[in-house]
């Protein structure tokens, strides 16, 4: 499993700390951005083997992204974990009607995130 | 028209008297079966022939006349309408439960009260939860921190060989995302202290209407308290001038009175005041001869009736029907005979209820151009919606499309009563250029049959002129309506 590279979209500096320790414990290579925008093109350009996506984001918002994202047939089958504090049942409606892979919400257990991301990431 | 309930009434009170229907109708002179008849609601009463069944249970005449008991069939009927509460099939008829089990009808309505009460409360907090952008910011911040705050203590209990720099970089998460929270919860808490949401009471508001409609809308003791005090007042002396001398002299202060207001709306602002002063203590009386008020239903009917002693000060009772009955009821006429507004006139006529001198028998009604009723008096024959939208082809929603032109028609309701309904939109307060206008409409409403005592009732009288008409959508029964804005519940 070593070696996969997951993007990390967050823009809160405390919480990227934290999933990225636990992500590169778990093995994962991992890179951060924090603005919409740029998660996209980063996205575009570097093909990661998955995405853990916040939804409120500077620029463009994580919905937004995981739209883009899906328009386009080549990333169709990215793996895209959104990551939010916006739990309420239609903010999960929109993020499963748009394609997200897995809906988790804050506050979340480390173990949580490392298990669905192993899980859809890939080995 | 609804169902009489004197029949169901009679047969509750024999009961309670432990007569059988044999010996009532013999007491009424009338058969036993007829009785069971009358009981049934099958056959009226009336007359002398509800005097003798009053006399054989040994009660007030005015007992059976089932006035109470109507309105709250009424209400009931309307909570039933609900949508929200509604069930299929209807439950048994209002008349009947409100018959039987009275304690029970007066339950569900306060029930309903509480429940449309609790309800407006909850969609205003949901609405501030939902649109205020500091508490949606709040709320997200603290969610991002106790996150943060989470997500290190677990690295910190659970990750074994845990290196220096890291165990002090995650303490260092906890602790400033501690402060964070701590300062976003005290902010949030400051901003939920120094704001209150004003829980508006619906309750009130029904005990005012019930305390008009109750006194029949008309206050004896009032009456006799300004009719008193115009007969004192100096010659050559306004009404007006000598209530501000009354209250002076009673140590009262000074009112400040908008100076922009319109002249009349200033001289009833004084005779309010004066009601205020010097009624006192026969507007208490009054209030407390009628029974337990809620502090805030008092306070409004204390305001209610400041509002009638400067309207029978404005306009004595005696002189104002002479004219009224002279000038057919035109409200213009009489507005400016007694130097009032056109509403405060037309508020007046529906207090002519005095026993043994009455005028004609209005409803009255005023709403603003959303249709949202701002003052409400029925009649027994014509409901007045509570907690809906009144039928859209009422005058007093037609009034709005041409604003300071009287709007009238004769409305036939599905019940088959008619009415002369008669409406006019007035600007509330004095217009100015680049704002809207506040306007409200007036309206009165009287039984057709005396349309021809009534100025705005000539020329309706052919059959062609009558408008079939409803009183709130889900309770009418008019099929094809091309108004209709919700389907009846009621067929």
């Amino acid at each position: 499993m070593a070696g996969k590279r997951i993007l990390l979209v967050e823009d809160e500096p405390n919480i990227v700390e934290s999933l990225r320790f636990i992500l590169e414990q778990a093995g994962f290579e991992v890179d951060v951005i924090s603005d919409g925008n740029a998660a996209l093109a980063s996205v575009i350009a570097d093909r990661p083997d998955a995405v853990v996506l916040d939804i409120m984001l500077p620029g463009m918002n994580g919905f937004d992204v995981l739209r883009a994202v899906r328009g386009d047939t080549k990333l169709a089958s990215l793996p895209v974990i959104v990551l939010t504090a916006k739990g309420q049942p239609n903010d999960r409606k929109m993020a499963e009607t748009i394609g997200a892979t897995a809906f988790i919400t804050k506050p979340f257990s480390n173990a949580e995130v490392i298990e669905c991301v192993r899980s859809h990431a890939g080995s | 028209m609804r169902q009489n309930l004197t029949g169901y009434k009679i047969r509750s009170l024999r009961r309670e008297a432990g007569l059988t229907q044999a010996s009532l109708a013999k007491k009424a002179q009338i058969s036993a079966s007829y009785l069971n008849l009358i009981e049934a609601n099958r056959r009226p009463a009336a007359g002398a022939l509800l005097d003798r069944i009053a006399a054989g249970l040994g009660i007030d005449r005015s007992v059976l006349d089932g006035r109470a008991e109507s309105r709250m069939v009424e209400a009931l009927e309307e909570i039933a309408a609900d949508p929200a509460v509604a069930v299929a099939p209807r439950p048994v008829a209002a008349e009947q439960l409100v018959s039987d089990h009275p304690d029970w009808a007066s339950f569900v309505q306060r029930l309903y009260r509480g429940y449309l009460e609790q309800s407006e409360t909850v969609m205003a907090l949901a609405d501030r939860l939902n649109r205020d952008p500091f508490l949606g910011d709040s709320v997200h911040r603290m969610l991002s921190s106790v996150t943060a705050i989470h997500s290190a203590a677990e690295i910190l209990q659970g990750t074994e060989r845990l290196s220096p720099s890291d165990r002090r970089r995650f303490l260092d998460i906890v602790s400033s995302d501690s402060e964070t929270l701590a300062r976003t919860a005290k902010s949030l808490v400051e901003f939920i202290e120094s704001t209150h949401v004003r829980m508006r009471s619906v309750t009130p508001t029904e005990a005012v209407d019930a305390f008009l409609f109750e006194s029949d809308n008309h206050f004896a003791e009032i009456e006799a308290l300004t009719e008193s005090f115009r007969s004192q007042a100096q010659d050559r002396e306004s009404v007006e001038d000598a209530a501000a001398r009354a209250v002076k002299l009673a140590g009262g202060r000074m009112l400040d009175i908008d100076p922009f207001a319109l002249p009349e709306s200033r001289r009833f602002a004084i005779l309010r005041h004066w009601a205020l002063v010097c009624g006192h203590e026969v507007i208490e009386a009054v209030l407390a001869a009628h029974g337990t008020l809620s502090p805030e239903a008092r306070e409004l009917c204390a305001q209610a009736l400041h509002s009638y002693a400067a309207g029978a000060l404005a306009m004595p009772y005696g002189p104002f029907l002479e004219a009224a009955e002279t000038w057919r009821y035109d409200i213009d006429r009489l507005a400016r005979r007694f130097g009032v507004s056109y509403e405060q006139a037309a508020h007046r006529l529906s207090t002519l209820r005095r026993p043994g001198q009455p005028g004609v028998r209005f409803a009255f009604m005023r709403s603003d151009a959303s249709g949202f009723v701002t003052k409400r008096l029925p009649l027994t024959n014509l409901p007045l919606p509570r907690h809906a939208t009144a039928c859209p082809l009422w005058a007093v929603h037609g009034a709005f499309q041409s604003p300071g032109v009287t709007v009238r028609n004769i409305g036939e309701l599905p019940s088959g009563d008619r009415f002369l309904f008669f409406a006019r939109a007035i600007d509330k307060v004095p217009a100015v250029a680049g704002r809207p206008r506040r306007l409200l409409s007036v309206m009165l409403a009287c039984n057709a049959d005396e349309a021809g005592r009534v100025i705005y009732g000539d020329g309706l009288q052919h059959e062609q002129a009558v408008v079939p008409v409803g009183t709130v959508c889900r309770l009418c029964r008019r099929p094809d309506c091309r108004h209709r804005q919700e389907a009846p519940l009621v067929v």
